[in-house]
């Protein structure tokens, strides 16, 4: 499938994060460009698969500006510039979090969160009320409208806790273990979502942590593993990338689950094991 | 029947509440059974009522509404001291003070009130200020609990939301859990009410239900004792349900 590389969107250089004298993630580099096909809008979709207790919840800290590197730096694309090939160093919010709870107001209404998601855009009010209904009609999140986080489904509020992102953050996402404790109705939900937000524009960039390799396979066209490396013989204590798959590269990315696939998933789980 | 005396068994609303009813006869049995004859640790449900006849001649609403008002006077004021410590707790500069007011807790009743009574002279502001004190080291430490007890996603989603600092102290700890407030009060609420008790009994001035209290326990008057603590206890139950209710009724989201 024919494919050009085009703007950097995320460049990750030299990342380390560290707790007082315990370092989480070291040696982290890595760059992914906005991928043009001919004929539709294709964004990227980048999954980071490891074993537990590897570091990836604290590099999607650090890619969401939640923790403030160590060492190195993450630089995205400044979108708002009109180049589009602007870089800049990330911040709180410039990158959409969804964590494995899907975490949300617990005193706000779907509506509500997505209002509250909404407020700095410059829209008049009658605006932001369409273009939260039009989403929550189009996500099947309409009957869901007034109801309060504890009253929702693990899917009702996982593309909640999407749609809040997409109105706030701009292009880029991630998404903490997306898939875990969702049944297999969700999980196509999900699936269908991300197929949704990657769509949408091709700059969106979704990241994501599965322990669902043959998922990560499936949707993803880049694949990082995230492990302890092998230095001198022996394990260090630190998550850093172990192995990186273009699936793009591979010529396995859009396509469906066959052969190849398959192949990958062994060679994952192989550089899982053994970091 | 075997299964009402089986550990873990689930039991329906119906037997439920028959189980209650049966504990509530039992108690007013034994209530009847020992406070007959001559002599008798408890006063007789005759007496007890004889004192709620006499409470009442003497003005007894009066006194519970004074009692009350102090109760709900001192609350108002100790919340508003502990929440603004609390919210301010989460500023690194504000935090020792705060945690600093919660240990106070372990500070006796006698050493607060003599220093009080050198700066204040009416005795309804010292009874304020008596129980202010006290309740807002108990409620400072429950709200210190509540605001520990917010799990960092919380935060992380505030800020993943473009909220800056004081956003996400007003959107999580504030708004987010008004609701966990109501609950702070609510279970502080027994402790308020009964040093409100002893607060009044100290300084008798401005009448209320301690003072009631003290004074029925100074004639040895036990059926007067008894009724009036029936009336606390009720009142302060009423009052436990009511912010239950409250907090049920206008926090839909709130399943604490």
């Amino acid at each position: 499938m024919s494919y050009s590389k085009h703007n950097t969107l995320l460049y990750v250089e030299n990342l380390s994060v560290a707790y007082g004298d315990k370092v989480i993630i070291k040696d982290i580099n890595f760059v992914e460009k906005d991928v043009v096909r001919e004929g539709s809008v294709t964004g990227q979709v980048i999954a980071f698969v490891g074993r537990s207790g590897r570091g990836k919840s604290t590099l999607f800290r650090a890619l969401t500006g939640l923790v403030k590197p160590t060492t190195g730096k993450i630089l995205i694309a400044d979108t708002l510039t009109d180049g589009g090939n602007d870089a800049k160093e990330v911040e709180e919010g410039d990158v959409g979090f969804v964590d494995q709870k899907y975490t949300l107001f617990r005193n706000k209404t779907v509506y509500e969160a997505l209002l509250f998601a909404l407020r700095n855009q410059k829209m008049t009010k009658e605006e932001k009320h369409d273009k939260i209904m039009s989403y929550l009609s189009e996500w099947g999140l309409e009957k869901a409208k007034d109801q309060y986080p504890n009253e929702l489904s693990g899917g009702q509020r996982q593309r909640t806790a999407i749609i809040e992102q997409i109105f706030c953050s701009g292009h880029y996402m991630v998404l903490d273990e997306p898939f875990s404790g969702l049944d297999v109705g969700n999980i196509e939900d999900a699936k269908n979502a991300f197929n949704l937000i990657s769509s949408l524009h091709s700059f969106n960039t979704i990241m994501y942590s599965t322990h669902d390799i043959e998922l990560a396979v499936e949707l993803a066209d880049s694949i990082y593993v995230i492990g302890y490396p092998t230095i001198d013989g022996e394990h260090a204590h630190y998550g850093t990338i172990v192995k990186h798959f273009d699936m793009k590269a591979l010529n396995l990315a859009w396509k469906e689950f066959g052969l190849g696939h398959l192949e990958i998933v062994k060679q994952i789980k192989t550089a899982m094991l053994a970091s | 029947m075997k299964y009402l005396v089986k550990p873990f068994e689930d039991v329906g609303k119906n037997t439920a509440r028959m189980i209650v009813i049966f504990w509530i006869g039992a108690l007013l049995l034994i209530w009847f059974l020992t406070s007959m004859g001559e002599r008798h640790l408890f006063p007789s449900p005759q007496q007890v009522l004889t004192g709620f006849v006499e409470l009442y001649n003497e003005g007894l609403v009066v006194h519970i509404a004074s009692s009350l008002w102090l109760c709900v006077i001192a609350i108002f004021v100790a919340i508003i001291i502990s929440l603004i410590l609390t919210y301010l707790s989460t500023i690194p500069v504000i935090k020792p003070i705060a945690i600093a007011v919660s240990k106070l807790r372990y500070l006796p009743l006698t050493g607060i009130t003599f220093y009080l009574a050198i700066l204040i002279s009416n005795a309804r502001t010292m009874q304020i200020w008596v129980l202010v004190t006290f309740m807002s080291t108990y409620l400072t430490t429950s709200l210190l609990s509540m605001v520990n007890a917010i799990g960092e996603q919380e935060f992380d989603h505030a800020r993943s939301l473009k909220c800056n600092r004081w956003e996400v102290l007003w959107e999580v700890v504030v708004k987010g859990r008004i609701d966990h407030v109501i609950e702070v009060i609510r279970q502080n609420l027994a402790i308020v009410w009964m040093m409100l008790v002893t607060v009044e009994s100290i300084l008798v001035a401005a009448g209320g239900l301690g003072f009631l209290i003290k004074n029925s326990d100074k004639f040895m008057n036990h059926g007067r004792i008894i009724a009036l603590q029936i009336v606390i206890l009720t009142l302060g139950l009423s009052i436990d349900f009511i912010l239950s209710f409250i907090r049920k009724t206008f926090f839909r989201y709130s399943k604490i």
